[in-house]
């Protein structure tokens, strides 16, 4: 629907013309998916692998080189041992804009030759910006973002939205609907869980608008998941707690959600003292689960893997000399056996750790037990999107459908899926919308607007409070 | 489920919240040190550690529920457990662009004294969100919420014959989509539901077989313009009091915690781990 703009624009209007291009910044806790997209609709559909650009949003100190890596630079760190990191983003907002301004610096404004991720230069006079912060916002945080951009980067224009609400533009991850949404018109109905680093925040679409009455937040996301890796692994093998790439990597590489976790934990019992269960490799049932880790020396290993379980190992290592460090290769091996799926665990109990919340699926039925219909209940449940990156762990989508679905009544239909690429789909939602010159002129504010009309109009006009 | 924290498959045990009523259990593992829970032998004894670990009660409800400094030290690893920063990440200074034009150091310090506020504040997240509950407790309301600012409060440069108020605009009643927005508004959630609820009886149908429809467009606009929860609203509540209680891990192994050392009240799985507990892991010594 288009508003109808005046005809005749009042004297103090911005007389800068429109921006012309669209810069997508999905401005996530662990990484910034940049972009851009411009509305000429001869272009192709914008393609999230190619588009955008995924830079850490960090900064990173390295003790042992002593340098410090900003944003895309840390594709240039060699040795991520004890790397020591501090995010700008904090819970899921920007909270620290000295470290975010470096880190976007580093990024989005003419960073040339740094390797395919950082070629994005950009004039900010031209360019609208299409930011994107959690959920429920404080509102001065609000302000703080819209005057940063403005003020000190001086962008063209501005739309802040929640991330979750650009998902709705993008491509149906349903096979069955996939074909019937033409880029630039949102979904109908959409459940949007959104689990990412900070926390997992589950927010119903209507029309691509939120409905803020049902909008959840689960404080257990991918960064909780690693430090509770962390711990678990420091307390049974040895101490990782300061290394918080390298645990990463590790869950990133290993962890997933398990079906069944009473069976799993079986499997994975060492057994008490009057009642011995083998874990030795002989081709039972638990040789699965266990790995070896072998870690990244950052020398000959640059990249730690996992592989299965094997016990005869360190014997054998110390009989072929590997190890030893006379000669040959270092090897240092993690065996990891059920933290590979306790610690995901904790999304779906966080009582585990203590934490006072419902699981996912709790969650989730909580959101849509404020919905007065019933039928807007089902239609939600109907199609429910999983984004963000802690859902890359294999087994979760699979154990939540499961979840709802003995929760939920046997006649509602559930349908859970992934979206392609969980960690850019926020992105790609984003570009497919700014190809629609007419909505992104509803919604975006002019650099004139805002020094006209003042910072709490620009956030009353985001919350859809003004009209025009 | 039961099933869990026993090898044997236990039938479904609910509780029943009666006062003083004793839970004979069914099959329970007892520590191999083997005290009594029961109060009344704790009454005479010097033994405080005892007490203070069995923290009296009858009923298991009454038995997890944890002493105050349990939940700050259960608070506190969780707390850790989401923090951003790296723990040996400290303060880490921001290097200046090298090979800056003179204008590095404007730049850094913020072009206008609002981003100059905004860059040099050391505020987190927490600040914020005390300085936002502290607004919203003391006015009741978000500023975002307000009607449209008069005349007085804001001297607004659309003529007054342009100007078009809050309904006009966001109830224009255009069912196609308006585009996404990001709200933060003012916790009138009761309000709005309470509106949803009473007009959805015409649209609530009994048929079993039959889909029933959505609510009508107005109700949706009712729903949508709701304003948004703030950041504490938001949070998934608490599990309800029927939920079944928080698992025990063993800490050694991370099978399910089925003993627990009395003088720490720590869980571990089997007399084996509970033995490379005693020796590595236990405070012995009270804190």
């Amino acid at each position: 629907m288009a508003r109808q703009k005046p005809t005749t624009t009042t004297p103090l209007s911005s007389s800068a013309p429109a921006p012309n291009r669209t810069l997508i910044l999905d401005n996530g806790a662990h990484t910034l998916k940049a972009g851009f997209s411009t509305p000429t609709t001869t272009d192709r559909e914008p393609n999230a692998a190619t588009d955008s650009h995924t830079i850490p949003n960090t900064i990173a100190r390295s003790h042992r080189d002593k340098r410090t890596y900003i944003g895309p630079e840390l594709a240039d760190c060699a040795d991520f041992g004890e790397l020591a990191f501090r995010r700008p983003v904090e819970r899921g907002y920007i909270v620290n804009w000295e470290s975010e301004k470096a880190v976007w610096e580093r990024s989005l404004f003419g960073f040339e030759g740094r390797g395919e991720g950082a070629v994005l230069a950009c004039e900010p006079q031209e360019t609208s910006l299409v930011l994107t912060e959690a959920p429920n916002a404080p509102a001065v945080l609000q302000r703080n973002a819209d005057e940063m951009v403005f003020e000190e980067f001086g962008f063209g224009g501005l739309f802040r939205t929640t991330a979750p609400a650009l998902c709705a533009y993008a491509p149906s991850p349903f096979p069955s609907t996939a074909s019937s949404s033409p880029s630039g018109l949102p979904l109908e109905c959409l459940l949007v869980i959104d689990a990412g680093h900070s926390h997992t925040t589950i927010t119903p679409l209507y029309h691509g608008r939120p409905l803020h009455t049902a909008c959840r937040r689960l404080e257990v996301g991918g960064k909780t998941i690693t430090n509770q890796l962390k711990e678990l692994i420091s307390q049974r093998t040895f101490d990782v707690r300061r290394e918080d790439w390298l645990v990463g990597e590790i869950k990133e590489d290993v962890c997933y959600v398990s079906q069944s976790f009473n069976q799993d934990l079986e499997k994975v019992w060492r057994g008490g003292r009057y009642d011995q269960r083998s874990s030795t490799n002989d081709g039972s049932s638990n040789n699965d689960i266990v790995v070896d880790y072998v870690l990244p020396d950052y020398e000959t290993i640059k990249r730690g893997y996992p592989r299965p379980h094997d016990a005869g190992v360190n014997v054998r290592n110390r009989a072929l000399g590997i190890g030893t460090g006379a000669g040959g290769r270092r090897e240092h091996i993690l065996t990891i056996g059920n933290e590979r799926f306790v610690a995901p665990e904790i999304l779906f109990t966080p009582s585990d750790i203590g934490m006072q919340s419902e699981g996912l699926c709790g969650t989730v039925l909580q959101a849509l037990n404020t919905l007065p219909s019933a039928a807007l209940r089902e239609a939600f449940l109907a199609n429910v999107v999983v984004v963000g990156g802690a859902s890359l762990m294999p087994g979760l989508v699979g154990r939540l459908e499961a979840e709802l679905r003995s929760t939920v009544d046997e006649a509602v239909l559930v349908r859970v899926a992934r979206a392609g690429d969980p960690v850019k789909y926020a992105w790609l939602g984003g570009a497919r919308m700014a190809r629609n010159e007419e909505v992104m002129r509803e919604v975006v504010v002019t650099r004139g607007e805002y020094f006209e009309q003042g910072d709490l109009w620009v956030r009353r006009k985001f919350a859809g409070k003004v009209g025009r | 489920m039961a099933t869990g924290p026993l090898r044997f498959r236990t039938p479904h045990i609910e509780e029943l919240p009666t006062t003083g009523s004793r839970q004979a259990p069914g099959f329970a593992w007892v520590a191999v040190s083997g005290a009594q829970d029961d109060p009344a032998k704790n009454w005479g004894t010097s033994n405080r550690k005892r007490a203070r670990a069995s923290l009296g009660g009858p009923t298991d409800q009454q038995r997890e529920a944890l002493s105050a400094r349990q939940q700050r030290e259960v608070e506190r690893k969780i707390r850790d457990l989401n923090s951003d920063n790296s723990k040996n990440a400290a303060e880490l200074p921001i290097p200046k662009k090298e090979g800056g034009a003179g204008a590095s150091t404007v730049a850094r310090a913020g072009k206008t004294p609002n981003t100059k506020k905004i860059l040099g504040s050391g505020k987190t997240f927490a600040h914020y969100l005390d300085d936002e509950e502290a607004e919203i407790a003391r006015t009741g309301r978000r500023d975002v919420d307000v009607e449209a600012p008069t005349g007085a409060q804001r001297p607004s440069k659309t003529p007054l014959a342009r100007r078009k108020t809050r309904e006009e605009s966001s109830m224009s009643g255009s069912p196609a989509p308006i585009t996404p927005v990001a709200p933060p508004a003012l916790p009138r959630i009761s309000q709005a539901l309470s509106f949803g609820e009473t007009t959805t009886l015409d649209a609530e149908e009994e048929g079993d077989d039959a889909v029933p429809p959505l609510p009508s467009s107005a109700e949706m606009e009712a729903l949508l313009n709701a304003p948004p929860l703030t950041y504490s609203q938001a949070r998934s509540a608490p599990p309800t009091p029927g939920a079944p209680p928080p698992r025990r891990f063993c800490e050694t192994c991370g099978y399910w915690g089925r003993v627990k050392c009395m003088k720490c009240g720590a869980m571990t799985c089997s007399v084996s781990c509970k033995e490379e507990h005693d020796q590595s892991k236990c405070l012995k010594m009270y804190a």
